[in-house]
């Protein structure tokens, strides 16, 4: 599971160019001097000074990204009881495993910039921060496991590449691990895709059926177009593309393995167009989109009910093991 | 462990390999991996802390590595048409020879490792039996299951600990749990048919019943020092110990061959 370059040391002082200093220079002018630190690719630690802003900033997209691999769990968490062979039992649950692993290490980052685990899973569970969309919607077969593991963390890989090269050191390292064993999970769902479309017509017609229904999710999963100059995100190069580009990258790759297999991508209007050397595809649904994450989706009262649930009736594991003291074991 | 081909046993005619008795000792240790790694891997993602939730999951993930390549040795013994997913999926649910000590459903976290606890110390003795055995097949596989059940043995060991040294509820609840649990522990050691047959070839050291003793010694003094009671070496439903599998089973059962039934025959 350890990707050696997840274990590169954080730069020595000396090795790396550090946040410029704050003495002798206006709240302002420093702001401004950290503003073209980030802009012109250099790193930022934790433990270097930063504006509020740019911490804030962090915070808000790395708990996103947590609360996303955490609830990512559980669409294929459904499947994991049922996986039909001993080797995708074993794949299942080390990619469903890797999720949860993912999220570790999100959240300590988060922890890091100064808001605890407890506060973040509390947010998550009442609605007060988010998750990305295609958590929200239900997994109704084996198809559509092999589809999420391939297509969403293809999606998802598509962005989290560009993380790598995120400003804030912590995150930028720790993607680069993450990004290595997302592309474990393709190649995992790739072959459940592949040995279903190679199947009894049954098995084939749940991949098509899959792929109908993630379709739609997966075109909104980047986001709305939004100009380069607003993004704020972009501006303190905490991530690197926009929406659209994520979009384009991510159809350029898998809209010709998808018609290789035979599969039908569920929308007449896609095509490439040669002259702008874009993709061109029927508008995503953006109110959906709005409405999945703001916690009205199919199943996201479902999910977030779960998570509390389990998250209750473990409750005296973590109050006796991480808040009381260790007394001194017994005298027989 | 990810399942690792075993070397190819000699034809079993050939050697006067005793083969119905090592097909029940095969079976009864695959279905042992397989229920309890079906069972705990359910912690996925739900695990009372990150970090447990990842140990947790690892676990579960050694118990069905080591299921496959028992169920793999299995296959070859037997020389027909099944092959490992067959026999760990193509049963019916009566025809599972798991301990009976695994049929108690997931319960709560002190559940889990209370069951785990008593699996755990007594598949190590019983691991201890057939280290250095005479057919190689079973003592090379034996071998790697051993060096990673030292790490399972550790972690369930330290969990024991800790609920059994919290006041209050944690410990109230390993209590409730061993309760529920502990007369059933033994059925790892139900007789096997055959197992004379076992121990006269060198596979085995002892007769189970013969193991079941060592492991409650084995266990007795952790137990007495925090203060638990120390299960019988005998399983109060000794006659049925692998078989007769109630309710929790069906559940799992109807879970993990859900897919499979829902088109029979295919390749997944």
């Amino acid at each position: 599971m350890t990707d050696p370059l997840a274990l590169d040391p954080v730069l020595a002082p000396e090795e790396r160019t550090p946040v410029p200093s704050r003495e002798g220079v206006t709240p302002d002018a420093w702001v401004e001097r950290f503003e073209a630190h980030v802009a012109a690719g250099h790193k930022v630690e934790a433990s270097d000074p930063m504006p509020d802003e740019y911490r804030t900033a962090v915070l808000r997209f790395v708990e996103m990204h947590a609360n996303s691999e955490l609830m990512g769990v559980l669409p294929e968490r459904e499947w994991l009881m049922r996986a039909p062979t001993l080797r995708r039992k074993l794949a299942l649950t080390a990619k469903v495993q890797d999720e949860v692993g993912h999220a570790q290490l999100l959240y300590r980052i988060a922890e890091d910039l100064g808001k605890s685990r407890e506060a973040m899973f509390d947010d998550l569970i009442d609605g007060r921060t988010k998750f990305h969309n295609v958590f929200h919607y239900p997994t109704r077969s084996w198809a559509d496991v092999g589809i999420i593991a391939w297509l969403v963390d293809a999606a998802a890989i598509v962005a989290q590449q560009a993380l790598r090269d995120s400003s804030y050191g912590p995150y930028a390292r720790t993607m680069r691990k993450i990004c290595w064993e997302e592309s474990v999970h393709i190649m995992h769902g790739r072959d459940v895709v592949l040995t279903l479309v190679t199947g009894t017509p049954s098995q084939r017609a749940a991949v098509q059926d899959a792929l109908d229904r993630w379709w739609g999710p997966l075109m909104q999963m980047h986001g709305p177009r939004s100009p380069r100059e607003k993004d704020r995100d972009l501006h303190w190069r905490i991530k690197a593309k926009t929406s659209e580009e994520l979009r384009q990258e991510f159809l350029t790759i898998y809209v010709p393995r998808l018609l290789e297999l035979g599969l039908v991508i569920p929308d007449p209007a896609l095509r490439f167009d040669e002259a702008s050397a874009l993709w061109q595809y029927t508008e995503p649904d953006w109110d959906e989109l709005r409405t999945v994450v703001t916690n009205h989706g199919p199943m996201s009262q479902a999910r977030l009910d779960f998570r509390r649930l389990a998250r209750e009736e473990t409750r005296w594991v973590r109050e006796s093991i991480l808040a009381a003291p260790r007394p001194a074991p017994r005298v027989a | 462990m990810t399942p690792t081909p075993v070397p190819t046993p000699t034809p079993a005619s050939a050697t006067g390999l005793p083969v119905d008795a090592l097909d029940a000792l095969l079976r009864s240790m695959a279905d042992d991996e397989f229920v309890i790694g079906f069972s705990d891997s359910e912690w996925t993602g739900i695990a009372p802390i990150l970090e447990e939730d990842i140990a947790m999951s690892s676990l579960s993930q050694d118990e069905l590595g080591h299921a496959a390549a028992l169920y793999g040795l299995l296959a070859e013994l037997l020389g027909g048409d099944a092959d490992a997913d067959a026999l760990a999926y193509d049963r019916e649910p009566d025809q599972y020879r798991h301990a009976r000590l695994l049929d108690h459903g997931r319960g709560d976290w002190a559940m889990t490792i209370a069951r785990r606890y008593l699996y755990e110390t007594a598949d190590a003795v019983r691991l201890a039996a057939l280290t250095g055995g005479s057919w190689a097949p079973l003592t090379g596989l034996v071998g790697k299951m051993v060096r990673e059940e030292r790490y399972h043995a550790m972690h369930i060991g330290a969990w024991l600990e800790r609920l059994a040294a919290a006041r209050g509820e944690p410990r109230d609840r390993l209590e409730t749990a061993l309760a529920a649990v502990a007369p059933d522990a033994a059925t790892v050691f139900a007789a096997l048919e055959g197992e004379a047959d076992l121990v006269q070839a060198g596979i085995l050291a002892a007769p189970m019943a013969e193991l079941a003793e060592r492991w409650q010694a084995a266990i007795s003094p952790t137990l007495s020092r925090l203060g638990l009671r120390i299960p019988s070496s005998t399983a109060a439903s000794a006659s049925r110990g692998r078989t007769d599998h109630g309710e929790p089973f069906a559940w799992l059962w109807s879970e993990f061959t859900m897919v499979r039934r829902s088109d029979p025959g295919a390749a997944w």
